[in-house]
């Protein structure tokens, strides 16, 4: 089972429970008491009719007192079909007039009125409900009470009474049911907010760090507002440092070209075969470290234009077709087959030319570099609701397993290879925050390797 | 014989041990020994005619090969101040206890010497003739008024309880001391039909007494001395017969005819009980079980009681064909209100009042 800690929703309804278990507890015990009160009372009233039919019978006869019986006191008591009944008449002088002559008052002569006083007590082993009453004589040859007592077993009763609580406890139980059933709804409905924020932090992108813009109830908002400031200094830090690796970028650039520069000058034909080797991998180090400054530059340039460009509404294929031109070196191989398809059709996006350029630049070199064999191909494509850029070409590609991997900056699949890129992290980035994605195309029998660049389509 | 006499002998003749007994008088024990090999022995005390009860016991019998039954006959009265005294001192008095007198047997539940038996199928006993699982009435058996035919010719054959009272008015003298009823002070069920007389139709009732008393009534304990002095024609008319002997009776002798009073007509059922103490529950229940199954009900019928709730009037019996449905029957229902009619007060009241009127000095008839 898990933990009950875990879950908001199972803490709730794990104490709503508990409260309704006890509220159920306690309307049990009332109903309880309230049906021994009704079942009583309902009996009590044959009691007490009984004792008035009996004081109705006694009468004097020759200064005597006589009592006639009625039947009718019995008929009335038998309506508690399986009861059995005691009784006792007492006579002004104390002596029993019929009756069962064990059967005590239960409480003191004293305190025995005309009203019948209804009592619990026990007869012959028997729970007994008695009432007792006193009737006064008043003949001018008698005077005195004469006392009545009848005890009823209380079968009856109690069945009565376990009918009214077993049908008050069906109802406290349903209602209960019901009571949970309305809070677990109750509670999932409340704790909506809770997942729908859960599900926008989960979507949102790597590299999203503006503020959460979703309505929540009060409770939840200082929590969203911690999450929004928290993201704030984050993105405020983030951007610090991007802006310190473009001035680095930046910095370098100078002595970097001096360096190229001064090597240039190195005469080879005066070095040994040692030394001109030497200075050839010098060259390539030097080359590959403007490239990868011009890179960070790039990266930074994108990312602090996103920060002030507003996005237009371009045609993919213009942008293409001008970073294609870019990335394609006049030095080219001349047996590497280069191929550029567009649609006739606008293929509209919403973006930054400058940016998504670089991206595709990016990309187109990054095939150039570690890919192409013999063959290029970059097509624009749109479908119902997305533009398509692929760059395809012969190469061997990349393993599916590495497509996470390459997105991330400094990473490489060519190892010791020379260059450490971040080409595929600037055009994931900028896919990114174009509402769009950087996808792969795994090598095939029938498909090429393609990198992808996919974005949603302008709207008309 | 009188009531006293012959509770002595049915004492000395339990003394003597005898088995075999002389059938048909009251107070006596008989045995029916097992079928077969005896492995349980139900003792039944009653207060019911051996001869009436003796088929079903027969037939029982036949289900329970291996049961003897011993069956001691009491006078209701007898049987109610043994039961009770035993009950007080619990102490064992019978497995199974059997009376006309169903309000003795509603007080001996009330006073808890009884203890429940549950029927398998309780739908065959009909609502008024069971109380809380204890007190069970197996038969139904109304109270009639018999006459001699040959002697009593047909426009005086009284059908309701005034036509009596009138007869004996009308012709006193034919009839002075030539009617009978029962001792109410000495029979138990006499004065179960009485007090019920009562309080179903005071007037008439009181009519019917006075009657009775001007035309010097004979009143004899039981229904077989009533019958006993019916049939040597010391009596022409009896009043509340139990039907159930008036019939077997009529058997014997045709010449007594039977009347369903068309007013009103009592019924009794006759109740059966099991004392607390008693050694034999299971058989005893078991007893119960079979008295209220259809077979024991058929047995009832045809040969010990002759009237069942749901079946026409037996032959030459003089009636309404339905005497439920038309309304005519009143059942004494078994139950509390039967405790009035025991309640010590009540009784001596009842039988003072009864006493006084019965027994008073014959007056000149106007």
């Amino acid at each position: 089972m898990r933990n009950p800690e875990a879950s908001l929703f199972s803490r709730l309804l794990l104490l709503v429970t508990f409260v309704l278990a006890a509220g159920a507890a306690t309307l049990l015990t009332a109903a309880w008491f309230y049906a021994r009160a009704a079942a009583d009372d309902a009996y009590d009233q044959l009691l007490r009719g009984a004792t008035f039919q009996i004081a109705d019978g006694l009468t004097v006869e020759n200064g005597h007192l006589t009592v006639n019986m009625p039947s009718s006191a019995f008929e009335l008591l038998g309506l508690a079909e399986r009861d059995r009944i005691f009784y006792r008449v007492i006579d002004t002088e104390g002596r029993t007039l019929t009756g069962y002559e064990d059967l005590a008052p239960g409480i003191e002569t004293a305190a025995i009125t005309t009203t019948p006083t209804f009592l619990f007590s026990r007869y012959n082993d028997d729970d007994v409900r008695m009432a007792v009453t006193s009737h006064a004589i008043s003949d001018p040859s008698l005077n005195g009470r004469a006392i009545i007592i009848i005890a009823q077993t209380t079968d009856a009763r109690e069945a009565l009474a376990s009918e009214l609580t077993t049908r008050a406890s069906l109802l406290v139980v349903v209602m209960s049911i019901f009571a949970l059933i309305a809070t677990a709804l109750a509670l999932r409905y409340a704790l909506r907010p809770v997942s729908q924020l859960a599900e926008l932090l989960r979507v949102r992108g790597s590299q999203d760090l503006t503020p959460l813009g979703l309505a929540v109830p009060r409770e939840l908002s200082p929590f969203v507002a911690s999450i929004n400031h928290f993201m704030s200094r984050l993105d405020e830090r983030m951007k610090l440092l991007q802006r310190f690796v473009g001035d680095s970028a930046h910095q370098m650039r100078t002595p970097l070209t001096a360096l190229t520069a001064q090597l240039s000058l190195i005469d080879e034909e005066g070095l040994s075969r040692d030394h001109r080797h030497h200075l050839t991998r010098a060259r390539d180090r030097a080359s590959e470290l403007a490239l990868l400054t011009n890179q960070l530059l790039s990266h930074a340039m994108v990312i602090h234009r996103f920060d002030s460009a507003e996005l237009v509404r371009l045609d993919l294929t213009d942008v293409a077709r001008g970073a294609f031109r870019a990335a394609i070196p006049i030095t080219i191989d001349p047996d590497i087959i280069v191929s550029f398809e567009a649609p006739e059709q606008e293929v509209p996006v919403m973006g930054d030319s400058l940016s998504l350029r670089e991206a595709m630049v990016n990309v187109i070199d990054n095939s150039l570099r570690h890919g192409v064999v013999s063959r290029l191909e970059v097509r624009i494509a749109r479908t119902e609701s997305a533009a398509l850029l692929e760059v395809e070409d012969d190469g061997p590609g990349i393993g599916r397993e590495h497509w996470e991997d390459v997105t991330r900056r400094f990473v490489t699949t060519k190892s010791g290879k020379g260059s450490a890129g971040i080409g595929f992290a600037i055009a994931s980035e900028v896919a990114a925050v174009l509402g769009g994605e950087l996808l792969f195309r795994e090598k095939s029998d029938v498909n090429r390797f393609a990198v992808i660049i996919k974005l949603p389509l302008a709207k008309e | 014989m009188d009531c006293i006499g012959r509770k002595l002998l049915a004492a000395l003749l339990l003394i003597a041990g005898s088995t075999t007994g002389s059938f048909g008088v009251e107070g006596d024990r008989v045995v029916f020994p097992a079928v077969q090999q005896e492995s349980d022995r139900l003792q039944i005390h009653a207060a019911t005619d051996v001869e009436a009860i003796r088929p079903l016991l027969l037939d029982f019998q036949q289900l329970f090969p291996g049961v003897s039954l011993e069956y001691v006959d009491y006078l209701t009265n007898d049987l109610f101040r043994d039961a009770e005294r035993t009950c007080k001192s619990d102490t064992f008095f019978a497995d199974v206890v059997l009376s006309s007198s169903v309000d003795q047997l509603v007080k001996l539940a009330n006073d808890g010497c009884a203890s429940p038996h549950v029927m398998p199928s309780p739908s065959r006993v009909p609502e008024w003739a069971n109380w809380r699982e204890e007190v069970y009435g197996f038969t139904f058996e109304p109270a009639v008024i018999i006459y001699d035919s040959r002697t009593v010719p047909p426009e005086d054959v009284p059908r309701t309880h005034d036509e009596l009272a009138d007869l004996l008015r009308l012709k006193p003298e034919a009839y002075r001391a030539r009617i009978g009823t029962y001792d109410i002070q000495a029979s138990g069920i006499g004065y179960l039909l009485a007090y019920n007389d009562s309080r179903q139709a005071p007037t008439s009732y009181g009519r019917l007494l006075e009657s009775l008393s001007r035309a010097d009534a004979i009143t004899r304990c039981c229904n077989n001395e009533v019958l006993a002095e019916f049939q040597k024609g010391n009596i022409r008319i009896a009043y509340n017969i139990l039907g159930s002997y008036a019939y077997a009776a009529h058997l014997k002798n045709p010449a007594l005819r039977i009347v369903l009073p068309r007013d009103y007509t009592l019924i009794l059922s006759r109740g059966i009980m099991i004392p607390k103490r008693s050694t034999q529950k299971r058989l005893a229940g078991a007893f119960i079980d079979y008295l209220l199954s259809p077979r024991g009900q058929t047995v009832a019928r045809e040969s010990a009681f002759f009237f069942t709730e749901h079946a026409p009037l037996p032959p030459g019996v003089d009636g309404p064909t339905s005497v439920m449905e038309s309304g005519i029957g009143r059942p004494i229902r078994i139950g509390p209100a039967l405790l009035a009619a025991q309640d010590r007060a009540q009784r001596s009241r009842f039988i003072a009042d009864w006493s006084s009127l019965m027994r008073r000095v014959p007056s000149v008839t106007p």
